[in-house]
């Protein structure tokens, strides 16, 4: 789809009568600053290793809030135990699975009434997110409120039409609260695209666990953008799984604007065919005594591709920073390609960095070991692929979630080895 | 149970096995000395099939059947095993969990039933004594931190667990002190009985003073000069092995 199409969903969506006319002028100045700019190509510095040829060869009608009236659909193969299940059918809004407790506010707003959505890096895919955003969800916590249960939000896109759909997620952590927050991107569609903005921000001594899974069908493009504010003593842990979809590319901000806060971002990609997983960090430490941490993984079978492009920049003022990159990547085929690039970026003198990145295929010394005591050679390469992603999973703090990982990255190993 | 028939063997296209002939019967303990770079480590990735030792001449047979063609797995579930040298680190994969595939595998192809998580921590709690091994060891990734010492013991556990009727030591004493040493030696002689066979091999012969060798072999450039029994060992001792060359 070229710049008219956009242009031509733009006009149908404003046109919706429904839709709140006050957002009109500030989505019309953001969609012109989308057209100024256009899409990405591979000239531009950041997106020199994405191929976005499947967004331009494919059209995608926006998605109505009717498209999510789809009472029958089954979940049963993305239900994760013991959380609250927020559905996010085709982009719009359909059911909470049971009752929230009061500490814990969720609302959802699914066309575009009263409200202008947000806009904060002036990429091309933000500002076309913004300007075609009609579905919106946000989650705030209580202030001291403990929330024990994770929050599940289902993103599912179901039926026969090639929709775009443009959803925002609002955080907000209230001081001294915790949560997890699940986001989950699945499909059984047989194209679509997904371009998603999510804005957290954690108060002073709150704490926020975040796991995102990216498991969409195969002919699907889903590109994301997650923005985080950190204030005081705020503790932010995420990991991000990806494991469906042609092209997927995530563009994470961790803005570090208190003292004494932790910002651990790790992830893993499990990659086959011609899929081509994207992942580029800022992480900003502003203030002083923050600890950040990057720890990525990919596996990549096939011609599949990644990028891990980690940049961690530590200002004149963050003293006494604490940061670690690190990037490692196995490839079980000789097609499989993999860009990594950790950047330090360090302005403060009493700071202490670390980076590091390995590429490479199995390790046949301990193939062989394994071998060599009657363990054969398919059942050595699991465990190896096994104990390479293991650390990370094991990182999650919530039984049911590391449960359900491990029984996808069975699945996933299940094909992959054969 | 064993028998090395004028094995020529390839390492990377540079041959350096140039006809070794060895008779291990049952019950029997081989010693093979030499200096580094004779092909002593050749031999034993010849016999547990690693991948690159190509065997150009000759054959192995493992209880009257040629292993040459057969998978490294396949060798080690017919009853071959090898302390390696320098024992494999294996980052993520924890040590029981391997070592209870490994021994799930064998009981396997032995048709006995498969050990469950308990049942196998208390069957290797009863080997880890006889190695004197700690068992925080256990809850490590393979060989992960391990000293020099504590390497070779948890091929020493391996070995108890697996208990093949062939194994080959590789230069299980070096890096060893003196107290691993006694344990690993006591472990062997343990375990060494008429149905096991042990080929063992070493640079020095300091080993050979805790156990016993049937038969010892000097190896130099690749072919067995001269066999003998452990007298030939203390002789190598006090004269190096320089008088056995030209």
């Amino acid at each position: 789809m070229n710049l008219n199409d956009y242009q031509n969903e733009f006009d149908n969506l404003i046109a919706q009568q429904s839709f709140s006319t006050v957002s009109h002028p500030w989505r019309k100045d953001t969609f012109s600053k989308f057209l100024d700019s256009g899409l990405p190509t591979r000239k531009w510095e950041n997106w020199r290793h994405t191929d976005l040829s499947f967004l331009n060869k494919n059209n995608f009608r926006i998605s109505k809030s009717d498209d999510a009236n789809d009472g029958s659909i089954d979940i049963s193969n993305y239900e994760i135990a013991n959380t609250f299940t927020i559905i996010i059918v085709n982009g719009h809004y359909l059911t909470i699975n049971s009752d929230l407790p009061k500490e814990l506010i969720v609302s959802t707003n699914s066309n575009g009434k009263n409200w202008t959505p947000k806009n904060k890096k002036d990429t091309p895919f933000e500002l076309l997110n913004a300007s075609l955003s009609d579905s919106t969800i946000t989650i705030t916590t209580e202030p001291n409120a403990s929330i024990q249960k994770p929050i599940h939000i289902l993103f599912l896109c179901t039926g026969n039409d090639d929709l775009m759909i443009n959803p925002q997620v609002n955080i907000d952590i209230s001081h001294s609260s915790s949560a997890t927050i699940i986001e989950q991107y699945v499909s059984n569609t047989s194209s679509f695209f997904q371009n998603t903005s999510v804005f957290a921000s954690i108060e002073k001594n709150a704490s926020l666990n975040h796991v995102r899974i990216h498991s969409n069908s195969d002919q699907t493009a889903n590109i994301s953008g997650l923005h985080v504010t950190q204030s005081d003593d705020s503790t932010y842990n995420y990991f991000q799984l990806v494991d469906g979809g042609a092209l997927q590319r995530s563009d994470i901000y961790t803005d570090l604007k208190g003292k004494n806060a932790t910002c651990s971002l790790s992830g893993l990609a499990l990659l086959d065919k011609k899929q081509h997983s994207a992942t580029y960090i800022i992480s900003d430490h502003i203030m002083p005594n923050c600890v950040s941490s990057q720890n990525f993984k990919s596996v990549l079978n096939g011609s599949a591709s990644g990028v891990f492009n980690g940049r961690t920049i530590v200002r004149e003022d963050s003293q006494k920073t604490d940061s670690k990159q690190s990037n490692k990547n196995l490839l079980l085929s000789d097609q499989a390609l993999m860009n990594s690039n950790p950047q330090l970026e360090i302005y403060a003198d009493d700071v202490k960095c670390a980076h590091g990145s390995t590429t490479g295929a199995l390790d046949n010394e301990a193939l062989f070991y394994m071998q060599s005591r009657g363990i054969n050679k398919k059942e050595a390469t699991s465990l190896l692929i096994r104990g390479f992603v293991s650390e990370l999973i094991n990182g999650i703090k919530s039984e049911d979630v590391k449960e359900y990982l491990f029984r996808k990255f069975d699945n996933w190993l299940l094909n992959n080895n054969q | 149970m064993l028998e090395v028939k004028n094995l020529h063997v390839e390492v990377e296209g540079k041959q350096i096995l140039n006809g070794i002939d060895l008779h291990v019967k049952p019950g029997e303990m081989h010693a093979i000395m030499g200096l580094n770079g004779s092909g002593k480590s050749t031999l034993s990735n010849a016999i547990t099939g690693r991948e690159n030792y190509n065997v150009t001449k000759g054959d192995i047979i493992y209880k009257n059947e040629s292993i040459v063609e057969m998978e490294p797995n396949e060798r080690a579930l017919a009853g071959i095993f090898m302390s390696f040298q320098y024992p494999t680190v294996i980052p993520g994969v924890n040590n029981t969990y391997f070592l209870r595939a490994a021994v799930n595998a064998k009981r396997k192809y032995n048709k006995q039933k498969e050990y469950d998580a308990a049942s196998f921590l208390k069957f290797v709690k009863s080997k880890l004594k006889e190695v004197e091994m700690d068992s925080k060891y256990l809850k490590r990734a393979v060989n992960e931190g391990f000293s020099g010492g504590e390497k070779k013991r948890n091929e020493m556990l391996q070995l108890l667990c697996l208990e093949p009727e062939l194994a080959i030591m590789d230069e299980t004493d070096s890096g060893l002190d003196i107290d691993a040493l006694k344990i690993i030696s006591k472990g062997i002689n343990n375990y060494k009985n008429k149905d096991r066979s042990f080929l063992v091999i070493t640079h020095y012969q300091r080993l050979l003073k805790y156990i016993e060798p049937d038969v010892v072999h000097v190896l130099i450039d690749g072919k067995i000069i001269k066999s003998g029994g452990k007298e030939l060992a203390l002789e190598l001792e006090e004269k190096g092995y320089s008088w056995l060359e030209s």
